[in-house]
Order: C-alpha cells, then sequence, then structure tokens
C-alpha cells in the first residue's frame, strides 16, 4: 500500500514507494547534504513560487525546468537560478560523474517540486532505480511514490501543504 | 511450341510418376546500383551502427512499474537494478519492454501492409499487373525499400518479399524477448532500433501499394483542401463515420455513394488515418476529428453508422455506440469486438440483421460494406431529426453539475490530472468557460466516469459545455499529398545540408497532448514562419488544422505545401510517415549522390550528421509511436515527445560534456576530432510547450552545418528560447565554432557574453574568435562516425547509375 494516494490512482510502481516526508526530517537532509538541489517545475501556484524563492535566499540550487524559469525571468530574480530540460537533467544526475551546473560535482539530494505530475514522477523513478548516488525527496503537493520520501497527497489542501514548505524553511 | 514458364506444377505425359514444380521465377536485375553491405539486415548486422548510437544517446530509463510479472517464477522485484527469478535486471527488463512496445508499433503497420497487400488483390485482382510508378518527377520511388531490402519493386507484386522479410524479422526478435534470450539492455535497444527500422519499412510498404492501387495522390503539391472538425458533418444527410488506419472500406463506401449518385444524401466522415487516406481517394469526404476526439465524436451521436477497421479504435466503442443505438461494423478481423460475422452473407440480410436492433456487425469483406454502411445509414437518418443535439437537456446538465460531491475523484483518474470539481463548481454558479476550455484539454479517455460516485456522464457534461466550439470547429487542411518528389529535393537538399533552410519539423503522431490541442497550431505556425520545412502526419496533422490566423486561414491555408521553406504538408496517414524518412534518404541519394542501395549504416550516419530534421510526437501515445519514433532514431532523425512520453521509459540523451561521446572522423582531414553536441538527443520529452519549440530548433544543428547555416539556426535557436522561455539558452556557446557562425544582429553582444561569461578570447579588432570554441570551423569538414567509412570511404554508386 502507498503511504498516501497518488495522484495518478495507477501509479503504484511496485513494492518500494516513497515514505511520507517529516518536515524535520526533510530540512535535516538538506542542511547535511552536500549537494543539494531543487527542481521547479512550472505546475507551481503564486504561493509554492514565492517559497522557492526562500529556498534561493537559503543557498539551495535550484533549477527551473519546462515554463517555470520564465516566472524567475518575469519576477527579476533568476540570477543564480539554472534552467534544464527535466529530461535531460535527470539523465545527468544519473551519472555520477556529471561536473554539475558549477562544474564542483554532481548533486547529492534533490528536491522535486512543480514538474508536471506524470513525468516528474517518470524522473524520480529513474533516480530511485539507477541512481543509488542520489537520494530524490518530493516536496511538492502531490504524492510521489517514486521518490524516496514524499509529502502526502496535499493538492485539495493547499493551506497545509504550504505549511509543510514553510517548516522545512523554517528549520533551514 | 513454346511454353512460358509459370509459378506452380505440371507434369509432362511421357514421363510416368514425375511432376515438376517451379516456385518464384527470379528475373535478372537490372544492376541499377552496386549492392551495399547490408541487404535485407537480421538482427545483428546493423548492430555496430545501434552501439554507436547508444554510446553517444545512452538509453534514459524510468521504468514505469519496478516489477516483471511475466513468467510464473515471479512476481520479481527489480527496485534498484536488482535481478529477477530469470536472471534479468530491470535496466534490461525496461529494454525488453521497449522492444515489446516496438514489436507491438511495428506489427501494427506490418499486419497492416499485409492485409492492404490481400485487399488490393481481392479488389484488383493481380497485383502483379499494377505498376509502381509515381511519374516523371519522381525516381527513387521506394528509398527505405532500396536501402533496407536492396531491392527497386516494379510492381505491388514485388513488395511482397519485402512483407516475408519484415514479417521473420518480427518474429526472430519477438522471439528474443522470450523468458530466457537477450540479457544486455543494449542489445534490446539494438533488436528495439531493428524493429524501428523495420516499422519503417513496413509504413512505406503499406502506403506506396495502396497509393498505386487506389490512385492516391503521388507527391503533387497544391492540393485541395478538405473540410475538418466535429462542426463540418452535415446532419442533414445520413452520416457514415469511419474510424482507423485501413482504408480499403472505406474506399467501398466511397464507391457506393458515387456509383449511386448519393452525394447529396450521404457523408461519409472519418477519425484518425482512415479519414486522411479516405480524403486521399474521395474528396468530398471530410475528417471529423483526430483520435483524442474519438469518444467526445461518438457521445455528441453525430454519426448514424460506425465502421471501424483497425488500431486507435476505443475498445468500448461498443457500449459507447450502443448507448446510443449506432450500430458499429466492424471490417477488419483484428477488431471485431465479438459480434456476428457476415461477411459471407447477401448484403440486404446483413442490413436488416442490423436495422432489426443488433449492435453491430462483422463484414470482413471490403467490397460489400459500401452497400451495408450506406444503407443503414440512410434508414437511421429517416428516423432522426434534422438537428443535432447537444445529448443532455440544459436541465439534465444543471442537476449533474449540482450533483458534484467535489470528492475528486475524477481528477485522481484523469491523465491530464483536470480538476473536473473546479469547473463543475464554477459551472453551477453559473460560469460553464472552465468545462469549455478543460474539453479541449481531456482526451476522452472516460476514466473519469467509472469513478463518479454519482454516476455523472463527464464526457456528455463537457460536450454540453462546448457545443458551440463543437458545431462550430471548422477548419482546413491539405489533401495529404505522400511522398516528397526528387525535384524537390534537388532544389533543397543543399539548403537543407548547408543549413540555410533550417531545418525539417516533423510533427506526427497521436493527441495525448499535455494541454490541448492548439500547442499543435502553435508549434507549426512557429516553425514554418521561420522557413523551416514543416511536414505533417497523423492526428497532429487534423489537430494543427483546428485554428486560424487573424486572417481566419489555417496553417494549411496560410502556407504552401511544397516541400521547400516555409511549406506545411500533409504527407498523409501513420504509414505515409515513410515519405519523412524517403526525404531524408533522399537527400543523401539525389543531393550527395552516396548509393542507397542496402546500405543503411552509411546513409543513417549520412542523415545523423548533415540532415538537420526533428520528429515531434507531442501527443505520442501509442505502441506504433514508439516503434515510429525508434525508426526515425535509427536513421539518425531525433524527436521530440510530450511529457506523457517519458511513460514508454526509455529516451535516448546525450551529455555534452563527455568528450569520449563526441569523437568523429573527418574524412577530409584523416583524423578523429571532438565536435559539438549535434543533436544532443535521439530522443527527449519536454515538459511544456514553450520547452519543447527552442528543443526542437536545437535538435536541427548537425555538425556538417555551415557557418552561415549554423549562424541561422543559432538564430532561431536564441529567439525562440527568449520568446518562449524569457532567456538567452544556457548552451548556445557550445554550438559556435567561429564568429561568423554568430547570429549576425547580435554578434558583438553574443561575443562580449563569451569573453565575460565562458572565457574565451575575443580579437575585438577584428571582432574573430581566438580561443574558447570545442572545436574551430572547417568548411570542408567532411565527418563521419562510421570507421569503415573513414578508412573506405563511401560506397560508390557503380551499377547502371
Amino acid at each position: 500500500m502507498p503511504a498516501s494516494k497518488p495522484f495518478d490512482t495507477a501509479n503504484i510502481p511496485g513494492p518500494k514507494m516513497a515514505m511520507i516526508a517529516k518536515t524535520k526530517a526533510v530540512a535535516a537532509m538538506i542542511k547535511k547534504a552536500k549537494r543539494p538541489l531543487l527542481v521547479v517545475g512550472p505546475d507551481l501556484t503564486d504561493e509554492m513560487f514565492e517559497r522557492v524563492l526562500k529556498f534561493v535566499e537559503k543557498g539551495v540550487q535550484v533549477v527551473a525546468t519546462g515554463t517555470a524559469i520564465k516566472r524567475f525571468v518575469e519576477a527579476g530574480v533568476a540570477d543564480g537560478v539554472k534552467y534544464a530540460v527535466l529530461h535531460e537533467l535527470t539523465n545527468f544526475l544519473l551519472d555520477p560523474d556529471w561536473p554539475g551546473f558549477d562544474g564542483k560535482g554532481n548533486y547529492d539530494v534533490v528536491l522535486f517540486m512543480g514538474t508536471i505530475y506524470y513525468h516528474g514522477s517518470q524522473m524520480m523513478a529513474a533516480i530511485k532505480n539507477f541512481a543509488p548516488h542520489i537520494r530524490a525527496i518530493a516536496i511538492d503537493r502531490y504524492y510521489h511514490p517514486n521518490a524516496l520520501q514524499s509529502f502526502p497527497d496535499l493538492w485539495k489542501k493547499e493551506d497545509e501543504y504550504i505549511k509543510l514548505l514553510d517548516e522545512v524553511l523554517d528549520a533551514l | 511450341m513454346v511454353y512460358e514458364l509459370k509459378k506452380g506444377a505440371f507434369v509432362v505425359d511421357e514421363l510416368k510418376n514425375v511432376s515438376i514444380r517451379i516456385g518464384d521465377i527470379v528475373e535478372e536485375e537490372e544492376e541499377w546500383a552496386l549492392m551495399g553491405p547490408t541487404p535485407m539486415p537480421g538482427i545483428a548486422d546493423l548492430r555496430d551502427w545501434d552501439f554507436f548510437l547508444l554510446k553517444r544517446y545512452k538509453p534514459f530509463y524510468a521504468p514505469y512499474c519496478d516489477m516483471c510479472c511475466l513468467c510464473t517464477m515471479g512476481k520479481c522485484d527489480l527496485t534498484g537494478n536488482k535481478r529477477g527469478a530469470c536472471g534479468i535486471d530491470l535496466a534490461a527488463q525496461t529494454g525488453r519492454i521497449v522492444t515489446i512496445a516496438c514489436a507491438i508499433g511495428v506489427s501494427a503497420h506490418c499486419g497492416h501492409a499485409r492485409h492492404m497487400m490481400h485487399d488490393i488483390e481481392h479488389i484488383f485482382g493481380d497485383s502483379s499487373e499494377i505498376p509502381v510508378d509515381f511519374g516523371p518527377e519522381i525516381d527513387v520511388v521506394a528509398p527505405l525499400t532500396e536501402l533496407i531490402t536492396g531491392m527497386r519493386p516494379k510492381t505491388v507484386a514485388d513488395f511482397k518479399k519485402v512483407l516475408d522479410y519484415c514479417e521473420e524479422q518480427i518474429v526472430q526478435v519477438v522471439d528474443s524477448i522470450h523468458t530466457g534470450q537477450e540479457g544486455s539492455y543494449l542489445d534490446y535497444e539494438s533488436k528495439a532500433l531493428h524493429l524501428g527500422m523495420i516499422d519503417s519499412l513496413s509504413k512505406e510498404v503499406a502506403d506506396i501499394i495502396q497509393m498505386c492501387a487506389f490512385g492516391f495522390p503521388k507527391g503533387e503539391d497544391n492540393q485541395p483542401f478538405i473540410d475538418i472538425g466535429m462542426g463540418v458533418l452535415d446532419h442533414n444527410k445520413a452520416i457514415v463515420l469511419v474510424i482507423g488506419h485501413h482504408a480499403p472500406p472505406a474506399t467501398n463506401i466511397a464507391d457506393y455513394i458515387e456509383e449511386n449518385g448519393l452525394e447529396d444524401e450521404v457523408d461519409l466522415a472519418g477519425i484518425c488515418c482512415t479519414a486522411n487516406d479516405m480524403t486521399r481517394y474521395y474528396q468530398k469526404a471530410k475528417i471529423a476529428a483526430a483520435l483524442s476526439r474519438q469518444l467526445k465524436v461518438v457521445r455528441a451521436g453525430l454519426a448514424d453508422v460506425i465502421v471501424i477497421d483497425e488500431q486507435c479504435i476505443r475498445a468500448d466503442i461498443l457500449y459507447h455506440a450502443g448507448k446510443l443505438g449506432i450500430p458499429v461494423i466492424c471490417t477488419n478481423e483484428k477488431a471485431m469486438h465479438g459480434l456476428r460475422d457476415m461477411t459471407k452473407e447477401d448484403p440486404k440480410d446483413i442490413i436488416k440483421y442490423v436495422l432489426d436492433g443488433a449492435p453491430g456487425v462483422v463484414v470482413l469483406d471490403p467490397l460489400k460494406v459500401g452497400e451495408v454502411a450506406v444503407t443503414i445509414a440512410r434508414e437511421r437518418r429517416k428516423k432522426r431529426g434534422d438537428k443535432i443535439e447537444p445529448k443532455l437537456s440544459d436541465e439534465e446538465f444543471m442537476n449533474y453539475v449540482k450533483s458534484c460531491t467535489q470528492c475528486g475523484n475524477c481528477t485522481y483518474a484523469c491523465p491530464q490530472g483536470i480538476r473536473i470539481g473546479e469547473a463543475m463548481e464554477a459551472a453551477e454558479n453559473g460560469d460553464r468557460s472552465k468545462l469549455e476550455r478543460y474539453w479541449d484539454i481531456c482526451i476522452a479517455c472516460g476514466r473519469c466516469e467509472q469513478v463518479c460516485p454519482k454516476g455523472i456522464p463527464i464526457i456528455d457534461v463537457l460536450n454540453y459545455a462546448a457545443w458551440n466550439l463543437i458545431i462550430n470547429e471548422k477548419g482546413k487542411i491539405r489533401r495529404a499529398r505522400g511522398p516528397v518528389r526528387d525535384t524537390e529535393i534537388r532544389e533543397v537538399g543543399a539548403p537543407i545540408v548547408l543549413g540555410t533552410i533550417p531545418g525539417i519539423i516533423a510533427p506526427i503522431g497521436c493527441g495525448n497532448y499535455p494541454n490541448g490541442t492548439e500547442e499543435v497550431y502553435t508549434i507549426v505556425r512557429e516553425f514554418a514562419s521561420r522557413n523551416y520545412i514543416v511536414t505533417l502526419t497523423g492526428c497532429m496533422a487534423f489537430d494543427a488544422a483546428l485554428y486560424k490566423n487573424e486572417e481566419g486561414l489555417s496553417v494549411f491555408e496560410e502556407f504552401h505545401d511544397r516541400f521547400d521553406a516555409g511549406g506545411v504538408i500533409n504527407i498523409g496517414s501513420c504509414v505515409s510517415n515513410a515519405h519523412i524518412h524517403g526525404a531524408a534518404i533522399k537527400v543523401a541519394r539525389i543531393f550527395a549522390m552516396r548509393n542507397i542501395r542496402a546500405n543503411y549504416e552509411e546513409i543513417a550516419d549520412y542523415i545523423l550528421n548533415r540532415v538537420g530534421a526533428c520528429g515531434v510526437a507531442w501527443g505520442a501515445m501509442s505502441q506504433k509511436a514508439a516503434s515510429i519514433a525508434t525508426g526515425f532514431n535509427r536513421l539518425g532523425v531525433p524527436a521530440v515527445v510530450g511529457p506523457h512520453g517519458s511513460k514508454y521509459r526509455r529516451a535516448f540523451l546525450g551529455q555534452p560534456y563527455r568528450d569520449e561521446d563526441w569523437q568523429m572522423y573527418d574524412l577530409r582531414r584523416g583524423e578523429e576530432i571532438r565536435v559539438e553536441p549535434a543533436p544532443q538527443d535521439l530522443l527527449v520529452a519536454a515538459e511544456t510547450l514553450e520547452e519543447a519549440i527552442p528543443l526542437m530548433a536545437k535538435l536541427c544543428f548537425r555538425p556538417a552545418d555551415t557557418d552561415r547555416g549554423r549562424s541561422i539556426k543559432l538564430t532561431h535557436y536564441i529567439d525562440l528560447s527568449l520568446k518562449y522561455l524569457g532567456r538567452l539558452p544556457d548552451d548556445w556557446h557550445l554550438f559556435v565554432r567561429t564568429e561568423s557562425d554568430l547570429p549576425l544582429a547580435k554578434k558583438e553582444e553574443l561575443l562580449k557574453i563569451l569573453e565575460d561569461e565562458h572565457g574565451w578570447k575575443i580579437d575585438w579588432k577584428k571582432k574573430k574568435i581566438l580561443e574558447g570554441p570545442i572545436r574551430g570551423y572547417d568548411a570542408a569538414f567532411n565527418p563521419t562516425n562510421v570507421k569503415r567509412i573513414f578508412e573506405q570511404g563511401p560506397l560508390p554508386i557503380g551499377g547502371g547509375e
């Protein structure tokens, strides 16, 4: 049984599905990570975007995928935010030798938020099965069974979801 | 007395107990070109080429399921790339699943082609009497057949040998899928690529033989316009709706209408590729919709009778049609839906059986379908009114939207995650615009209806809300023209290879779009207006035609349909995709004078290095789309798919930072050289339209681009990134070899960025790049990835050429 309801009901990949992420544990993982990365996709509300900017302020490397980069550009906060095609980015992440965006190496904790649900789920499936060097954490509104840890299904409870993001940010 | 020996057996009276059997008569074939190294290649014959591709474009696996459930030793948990009971690990298992998908896809096309051959012989008689001739402007009639088999067919019957070959290859690869066979993911991918190639060949056979037998257009441009859209059906007439991919039954319906003078009484319309092919035969036919509208059309009750053949037909077509009392006629043994087979019975008895209330019938003889379908439609037409109305009344609609409990089950079930409940709530409060907007995004899969605790017929609710859109959906599409003419290739071969025509964009495939049909129009218009050549097939061709510019013109009316800069061409149905492969092969043959006969590796290498083409299957859904894309990939043509495409589990993605993956041979200098990542990927999913468009432009770069061509391509890549993503791409500098590669209008600005952000050395007086690029520009660069070609040179043409 999945720990929460996947946003696509039939998205049951197999015996290993994400544990529910606790906010303090997520913050601890980010803090302990040598190279954390936050992947931000286009399925993003204004409130989510505000929190993403706080992750940027806290020094977490953010990469925008899909159309998400336009939000950063339009808000005038694109400096330091990278852009990548999510499929290509995930392919790089699978390679332990990828030099990363700054030439300093691959990332060890990768957070996902706002990706097109089903596409993001596939990318996390790739990491789960073929990137033992990476821990994928979904801090999205949806439960992502292919992540190592995921927030529960909260797309109908936006306030609760935003509270979780704030708790992570407060603990960073 | 002279006897002409033919295939068969005979006895000689004087020779007791002796009979003589003659098999195939092999005529000495005209030596039209030197036979290449791989006529009718088997699984292993092009493996080196595949392994080159797979080294540069590594299979990227995103399993959809972490288990294997294919034998009784399982289920096996393969999570984390574990091995199952048979020893297969998750990477190989995923490669195996991809191979299975391609096997299904190629079987559909090859089965279709074989079925077409049978139908042609049934309808027209001896297929050896039907010449393969596309007129004076097309000499290379069957480029894939020449390239893969080394044959040059003269008659439709000649293609039987090609089909024999295809069928054997499919069976051999499917054999390898059995438990206890292949264990390497790379070899599974090589097999999938092999099936992709066979898929392209099968499609060529299917389309060429139907073009020759049924007299479809043979590459002529300036094709007439065909009405398209759910609003173009004339409800004053009886409406026959055909669905599928195999057109012979539909041609018989057209014949019956014409022979009986029923054009003013009967409208013939279609969904999916049968519709496309039917209009190649009968210009008065209409196209109702692409695949993603199938359930919307059926549930709107737009048809008096539905005729199905094969592929992409809803498995529950009988259920939905039956609810509205619409009979379904199954014309193909691949989809008979449990109905009674009355093929051998008199058409009048078949008609009576259906009109007496049967939900449908099987009629496998295409020559009987016309009378049966048209008569049933006309009889049913007499019993309904002239006006077409929504299936719900206003009161029913309001009751349904009010009954929604906002449970969200529909959204969880929806492949797009559409917030249907929110739209229901808005409609309850008098705002139907959300439902109307979602109508187009919805692919009408019907999963939502099955989980609604209130039993709301959500498709009917959407159809009701969007009724104005439905009845006013009236577009124009060009009739499909089929192949690209050799004469056109002579004109555009050089600009394509030099890069001054920035690319060929091929929107193809199904309608499982992430965000509705309008995105297809945007893609087509954006690239056509930038002088790319846009070649469309299948559902994407249909959906592109549904929208209009400010002057009220569809993209097919706004742009010409020549294979030239700024062309928007309806090539045809799914099987017509072969002509897009064919155009790329012809560039090698006609422009570069390469020998294409049984010379797959060399020509694929040529295309990968020089022909800036990129497919886009924005709504790829089916296994056929998997085999189609894989066939393009083996030939060196990259493809972009929509975000649903990552569910195919495998992509081919490059890693531009790995020097060893981007080494090429330069025939001119006789040395290896590190080149830019052009193209970076062979198969990649984009998340949004705004991401896909610049990505397609990027995938049109080729190592052999001239500086002028590269400058044009770079201009579009940068412009499109700025337009759709609001910023310069991060990797544009990778494609700069010299200052003349830079877009003229931005040259100084970009030189400054190269100096400041990438540390390149610039001579500002001369505005020259001194240091920085991956490699310098060499106008005589003559690239190949194939060591044999590097050492021995291209295969000479030889023969009679």
